[in-house]
């Protein structure tokens, strides 16, 4: 095995990994709006609004995100004149954000169950007392309903934060060179596919072995009522003779 | 003192409560004069907490009529049932009607103190500083203050209570509602939270109290009432009431209870 070869390719590949980190992160936060309004949607079962949501998580829960990236940067030229007279054509026909739209959709399916779980998973008591405090609507769920839910839904939001990630790779294949992207272009230089891949795998190694660190401790700094406190020595008496 | 000079904090009219086909209540009036401590007693299922959580429309009564303070609450009648016609209405009733649950339900994922100050700034728009003060001196007053960064489930059931009924005094309520607010401690624990009522109720706080504790409501209710089966059974000063019930079921209740 060529380790200067690997080393060489490694600092190449450092160049993708901004594209890689935005798309993801924006990918995540445009999924992370949506599955918050799915999961409430399907909580809450609102007619009519329950059954797209439900028949859409369905959809991209149960085809790969290959085939919708592919589907939404090959498929929707055949909406050009509408997507024009939207002025969504100029971001559609790009593949950036092609790509993004994929990944955020796709992962809003996901994100959206595990939030549904953390939305059901809040102590219907303690939502009653927020009424009975005198809270309804959307400040009952952006002070008591999502802080709990988000606390419950954590480490499988997390994990969604990683597939991600590692989801971004798929979007060398429709042209962006982000680390998997520079990949294959250097692989198609150089024929030499392990040393460029274990490269790549360790780049993706270390971004989300750092975003797990990052959501643990969000995770411990989050819910510290679910800890057992710091326990204060006690003062011992001194023993009377 | 009650003072019968102006109008009831609480009012209700021939309150009638519907699960299904079960009737709980079945025509409730009752008005709570400010600075009344009224007991509520009854034998389980007899309808107590349902009028308890009417008076907040936690429940919605299926007819009659609610008002706090003379304001009449606004239902609306829907194919399902009666619904909330004003939810700003009744998020405004309800920071004037503070309710303190059987099991505590403070919120787990906050400390004490942000219990203490979440409604009071998020709701009624007061002052962070100011309520900080304020729960500061409400857990000294109920014995807690050395709790105020800790999390409810690091709190025995006394304490979570304790924090609870100040929870309730930071909304600087016009009365108070306890359902069974001792039923969920340990024994050794339920001195400690009727103590704080009391002191309340020597404060000349309006309250309405669902309570199995006689001695407690013999002693510290200014007014007793005896529900059965969805109706009003009894209804007068306490002592009184305790020392000659004029209905027979209520002297068999004191009776049974007595026995316990
Ligand atoms: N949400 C509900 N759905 C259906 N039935 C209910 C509901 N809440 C209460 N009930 C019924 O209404 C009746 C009165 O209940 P309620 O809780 O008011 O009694 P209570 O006097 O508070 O009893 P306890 O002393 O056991 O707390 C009971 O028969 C109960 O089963
Ligand atoms: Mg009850």
């Amino acid at each position: 095995m060529d380790f200067a070869f690997i080393g060489q390719t490694f600092l190449q590949l450092l160049g993708g990994i901004p594209l890689t980190l935005k798309l993801a992160a924006v990918a995540f936060l445009i999924a992370s709006v949506l599955a918050v309004l799915i999961a409430i949607i399907r909580t809450r079962k609102i007619p009519v609004l329950d059954q797209i949501a439900g028949f859409y998580v369905f959809v991209l829960r149960g085809t790969p995100l290959l085939v919708q990236i592919f589907l939404i940067y090959y498929g929707l030229g055949q909406f050009r004149p509408t997507l024009q007279s939207l002025g969504l054509w100029q971001f559609l026909r790009d593949p950036y954000w092609c790509s993004i739209l994929a990944l955020a959709l796709n992962s809003s399916a996901y994100a959206s169950e595990i939030l549904r779980g953390g939305l059901r998973s809040v102590p219907v008591r303690e939502i009653e007392t927020a009424r009975a405090y005198g809270m309804s609507g959307l400040r009952l769920y952006r002070r008591i309903i999502l802080p709990i839910a988000i606390r419950r839904a954590l480490p499988g939001y997390g994990n969604e934060l990683i597939l991600m990630v590692k989801a971004t790779s798929l979007t060398s294949t429709i042209t962006l060179m982000e680390v998997t992207g520079i990949a294959a272009k250097l692989i198609s230089e150089s024929y030499r596919p392990v040393e460029v891949f274990i490269a790549a795998g360790v780049i993706y190694l270390a971004i989300n072995f750092i975003l797990t660190r990052v959501i643990a401790l969000l995770d411990w700094w989050l819910t510290p009522h679910l800890r057992r406190p710091r326990i204060v020595a006690a003062k011992l008496e001194p023993a009377h003779a | 003192m009650p003072d019968h000079s102006s109008q009831p904090v609480v009012s209700l009219r021939d309150i009638h409560k519907h699960f299904g086909a079960l009737e709980v209540l079945k025509g409730i009036s009752l008005e709570a004069q400010k600075g009344e401590v009224i007991a509520i007693l009854g034998s389980s299922g007899s309808g107590k907490s349902t009028m308890l959580r009417c008076i907040n429309m936690l429940e919605l009564p299926t007819a009659g009529e609610v008002a706090i303070n003379g304001e009449a609450i606004r239902l609306k009648v829907t194919r399902n049932g009666p619904a909330i016609a004003d939810q700003k209405q009744i998020d405004r009733i309800r920071t004037r009607v503070a309710m303190v649950f059987q099991s505590f339900n403070l919120w787990s994922h906050m400390t004490i103190e942000q219990n203490l100050i979440e409604a009071p700034i998020h709701v009624q728009g007061r002052h962070r500083s100011d309520c900080i003060a304020e729960a500061k001196a409400l857990l000294d007053k109920v014995g807690i203050a050395d709790k105020i960064d800790a999390y409810p489930a690091h709190l025995s059931g006394g304490q979570q209570q304790r924090a609870a009924i100040a929870r309730a005094l930071a909304m600087h309520p016009d009365v108070m509602l306890f359902d069974e607010p001792t039923s969920a401690l340990d024994p050794e624990r339920v001195g400690e939270v009727l103590k704080v009522i009391r002191a309340l109720a020597e404060e000349g706080r309006t309250m309405l109290v669902v309570t199995h504790e006689m001695a407690f409501a013999r002693e510290v209710a200014s007014r007793v009432i005896f529900l059965h089966q969805g109706r009003i059974e009894e209804d007068g000063p306490a002592k009184e009431t305790f020392a000659n019930p004029k209905s027979e079921r209520f002297r068999q209740f004191i009776a049974t209870a007595h026995n316990h």
